[in-house]
């Protein structure tokens, strides 16, 4: 069964590793010329894509946790997005291992203005370090698990995986929420030490996974056209996926709203920092367009119902959400390494063709390595005819 | 006028989303399908078209936005301008969260009063079932005899290819049966 849709796939896998091979040689030439520029683009390409990986777990967990069957006929797709875990992981630890001893709250600590001593502990390096380890870690063994059981049912015939796998979904869903605010405050707020913002962690899982729900829609999409989910896919399922991105894309948009209404009506000048940069001067446009990718085009282009069921605008869709995310990431994480300007270029462009392509063939890979339905799953015919 | 129509009972939603999909493929008049619960994938097999309440929740639910936008554009900014914090009379971000909410308000509102609107609800309305255990167990397919397509026999027997439970012919004169079906070609 895995030898068919191999074929069909290999020219991508071809077009991938190419891309991958140059982008990776013209970055490398990059890091020796802008290596600043160069750490800034990789801590994005990680935490970008250890997020989608988690993400497609939450999508298995969520749905675990639910008693959901609709998603059965697809749900090795959620489960190879897990497959860029690892390697995305560490490439994440190796590039804060990478600044460690620079990360900016590293030179103010030691009483220094701001500080206190539970942010003096919890940002010293080897507390650091423990977290970022132990945070990729979890990520990793809990979706590895996720996948690991649902694929032993392809080999034995009764439907044990399910029961366990919804234990092991709840348990993880507990720790992720507690996991991704931790990450999102330790990778990327204490990029600005000095700046601090309580609805953090919940704007860090919001942009996760609407992200995540784009990946899969576009992953479903290209697997159908080109074979091995023809006839498993429907489109009820792109049109619920279509829903579920168009309600995460509202619900990104109340987070990312809440925490600037906040900061801007109480004008308190330790808070505002961080969006006067962000929102007077070059960085401002980019502001902006984030909105419009990450919500405006997706809440008004999805609202119809036929919009939802079609492939072609789904597909479109899917990927201007992919690179709202980009330019959500890109405002968060660049202004405090480049300052006010902003800038776009070589080392940016490699970053993402490098990423793109390792993180295709990492999907290939894991969803070419298990069957591509899961053929035992109690819940696969109430999939496979299931209305939305 | 009065209609002859043939009331077919089943067991199983499978059944009657089958016998609705094979009476519409033969060309037969659907007048209504009655089931305990929302059946998904029947709008379908009865050939309904899409539901406009979407385009009424849109239409409110901007009109709630926007008319509240400006509303509160002019009692802060134009009417009685009030001083909050130094900031300036038009503050945008101020006016999202009450421009939301009054979008979600009217978005709702609008979509159920228009949904007992249209499907003439209202308090105290005398339920009209073709048959009580359609509110519990049973799902009804109600086909019209009058119509042209109709043939006794061949709609029997592909009636029984569902495991059709009963079947029953009754003679409807109110007319508020076919009043509501927007049903497509």
């Amino acid at each position: 069964m895995t030898a068919a849709p191999h074929a069909v796939l290999s020219s991508i896998t071809r077009k991938a590793a190419a891309t991958a091979v140059i982008s990776a040689l013209l970055l490398a030439a990059c890091a020796v010329a802008v290596p600043g520029r160069v750490w800034s683009n990789l801590l994005l390409a990680a935490y970008y894509l250890i997020t989608v990986g988690t993400g497609a777990a939450v999508f298995l967990a969520l749905t675990n946790v639910c008693g959901a069957g609709w998603n059965a006929a697809f749900r090795r797709v959620p489960e190879a997005m897990t497959g860029v875990l690892p390697s995305a992981g560490i490439v994440l630890l190796a590039v804060l291992a990478a600044r460690l001893p620079e990360y900016a709250w590293h030179h103010h600590g030691e009483h220094g203005p701001g500080t206190f001593w539970f942010k003096e502990m919890w940002l010293s390096p080897p507390f650091f370090a423990a977290r970022a380890v132990g945070i990729v870690l979890l990520w990793t063994v809990f979706a590895r698990t996720l996948v690991r059981n649902s694929q032993r049912q392809d080999t034995r015939p009764e439907p044990s995986g399910r029961p366990v796998n919804t234990a092991v979904s709840a348990v993880f869903l507990a720790v992720f929420a507690m996991t991704i605010s931790a990450a999102g405050v330790d990778w990327i707020m204490a990029l600005e030490p000095m700046w601090f913002s309580t609805i953090w962690g919940v704007y860090q899982f919001s942009g996760l996974i609407t992200a995540a729900l784009a990946v899969m829609i576009i992953a479903c999409i290209v697997l159908r056209q080109r074979g091995p989910l023809r006839g498993v896919f429907r489109d009820d399922h792109l049109h619920d996926l279509g829903r579920l991105l168009i309600g995460f894309s509202c619900f990104w948009m109340y987070i990312w709203f809440s925490q600037y209404m906040l900061i801007w009506y109480s004008n308190i000048p330790e808070e505002t920092a961080y969006f006067i940069r962000r929102t007077h001067g070059p960085w401002g446009p980019i502001v902006l367009s984030s909105i419009v990718l990450n919500w405006l085009v997706p809440f008004f282009v999805l609202l119809p119902r036929s919009c939802k069921r079609s492939e072609r605008v789904m597909l479109k869709v899917a990927v201007v959400v992919l690179l709202g995310r980009w330019v959500d990431l890109y405002v968060m994480i660049f202004p405090p390494v480049v300052g006010d300007m902003p800038v776009f270029g070589i080392p940016e462009a490699a970053t993402i063709l490098c990423a793109g392509s390792l993180s295709v063939l990492l999907f290939l890979r894991a969803f070419l390595s298990s069957e591509t339905v899961p053929r035992n799953d109690p819940y696969l015919s109430e999939s496979l005819q299931y209305h939305a | 006028m009065s209609h002859r129509l043939l009331l077919a009972t089943f067991e199983h939603e499978d059944d009657l989303i089958g016998a609705t999909t094979a009476a519409r493929r033969t060309g037969l008049r659907i007048v209504d399908v009655f089931t305990p619960y929302a059946v998904h994938g029947l709008e379908r097999a009865m050939g309904l078209r899409p539901s406009r309440l979407t385009w009424v929740c849109f239409v409110c639910g901007m009109t709630g936005a926007l008319g509240m936008l400006w509303f509160e554009h002019w009692t802060a900014s134009i009417s009685w301008p009030v001083n909050v914090g130094g900031k300036p009379w038009n503050s945008l971000p101020s006016d999202i969260p009450v421009a939301f909410e009054a979008a979600v308000l009217l978005a709702g509102f609008g979509s159920v009063f228009a949904l007992f609107g249209v499907s003439r609800l209202f308090p105290g309305k005398t339920a009209r079932t073709v048959a009580p255990r359609t509110t519990d167990d049973r799902f009804v397919l109600v086909i019209d005899e009058t119509d042209a397509a109709f043939d006794a026999d061949r709609v029997r027997e592909m009636l029984e290819g569902f495991d059709v439970v009963e079947t029953e012919e009754r003679v409807i004169t109110d007319r508020t049966w076919f009043r509501q079906r927007r049903l497509s070609s």
